[in-house]
């Protein structure tokens, strides 16, 4: 089905029919990443573009095609597995501790505060990071963040580290979480 | 509006030899702005010294959690802020704390005025913005998804799988 996108819609709206909006408009606009670039879940995507002094009309093109950029941003394990054998890939993790404790891919480095700022201060921002989280819901979240950061070779992981066992490396082993109070 | 290609080659020429990073030993003020936990933080440390019968600032360096803006911007400032006194650097508005990267486009404004906060809150703590005044009721940021998805409320527990287990 395809969503026609208003710009008198309010963010909870066009975060309703356009899961990756927010993504996308980090990505390109700066907005929605941190908590000084946010925006209100009542305010029109028209008001938050006049806020930010933004063209409504493109900024809602880009929006219809976020579903798209969020493809592309994605890399299957089996390209990442020839990547890394064609030489080094900078590897994040963005999952919890725990997770991480129990199993991760070889090289990764676990995504903190302190790693955060090591790789927004001194990462270079045209070399090629991969993030995965479990099975890929978050690490898209990530990737878009880090894009908006300025760095120009970011993807993340399809399917996360499960896929990454089931398709790529089996000696990796699968599993499944358990939340309690 | 795509960012413009001359502001992002002024963002990365200051990037190159980004000035100042770092805690400084000693400093007289310390301040800061935004918020770690977000990933947008700005730390400033300010050493001043005496200078013609005037108290003007020797060194300031910074630490950043922020975007590559703010990183530029904290840098230049860093830089233009020696020499002066502290009522002439709370003189100056958040446009002029790094005149060389130019006029910034309106959505990267803010990371200007993070290093504006870090420094009223280094030089004149008690008129500093509280974080919580700056952004009211916001929608979930994209670093709030991904850190709490990795930072749970409960105690986690992680069940692995035998190997020919469907989940």
């Amino acid at each position: 089905m395809t969503h026609t996108l208003d710009p008198q819609m309010t963010m909870t709206r066009v975060l309703e029919i356009f899961p990756g909006a927010q993504r996308a408009l980090f990505r390109r606009y700066h907005i929605g990443g941190c908590a000084s670039c946010s925006f209100q879940p009542g305010e029109t995507l028209a008001g938050l573009c006049a806020r930010n002094n933004l063209d409504a009309a493109e900024v809602v093109q880009h929006i219809q095609t976020s579903h798209q950029q969020d493809e592309e941003l994605q890399i299957s394990p089996g390209e990442l597995a020839a990547l890394r054998q064609a030489g080094a890939v900078r590897l994040v993790d963005v999952r919890s501790r725990e997770e991480f404790d129990a199993t991760r891919i070889e090289g990764a480095v676990l995504l903190s505060q302190p790693v955060m700022q090591e790789i927004l201060g001194r990462w270079p921002r045209e070399e090629l990071m991969v993030l995965y989280d479990h099975r890929g819901r978050q690490s898209l979240d990530a990737a878009a963040y880090f894009l908006g950061q300025g760095f120009r070779n970011v993807r993340c992981l399809r399917g996360g580290i499960d896929a990454w066992s089931r398709e790529a490396d089996a000696k990796i082993p699968r599993y499944r979480l358990e939340l309690s109070a | 509006m795509n960012p413009a290609p001359d502001y992002q080659k002024r963002i990365e020429e200051a990037l190159r030899d980004p000035k100042n990073l770092g805690e400084l030993a000693g400093a007289d003020a310390v301040g800061t702005a935004g918020s770690a936990a977000c990933g947008d933080m700005i730390r400033l440390w300010i050493k001043f010294k005496e200078e013609a019968g005037k108290k003007v600032v020797d060194r300031a360096t910074f630490q950043s959690f922020g975007c590559e803006t703010a990183i530029a911007v904290a840098s230049l400032a860093t830089e233009l802020i020696r020499g002066k006194t502290a009522e002439e650097v709370l003189a100056l508005s958040a446009e002029e704390l790094a005149p060389s990267l130019g006029p910034l486009p309106p959505v990267k404004i803010h990371c200007t005025q993070l290093v504006e906060s870090a420094l009223r809150s280094a030089l004149e703590p008690q008129s500093a913005p509280t974080q919580a005044s700056a952004a009211p009721a916001a929608a979930p940021s994209l670093i709030d998804k991904f850190t709490q998805a990795s930072q749970p409320s409960g105690k986690l527990k992680v069940i692995l799988l035998e190997p020919d287990c469907h989940d």
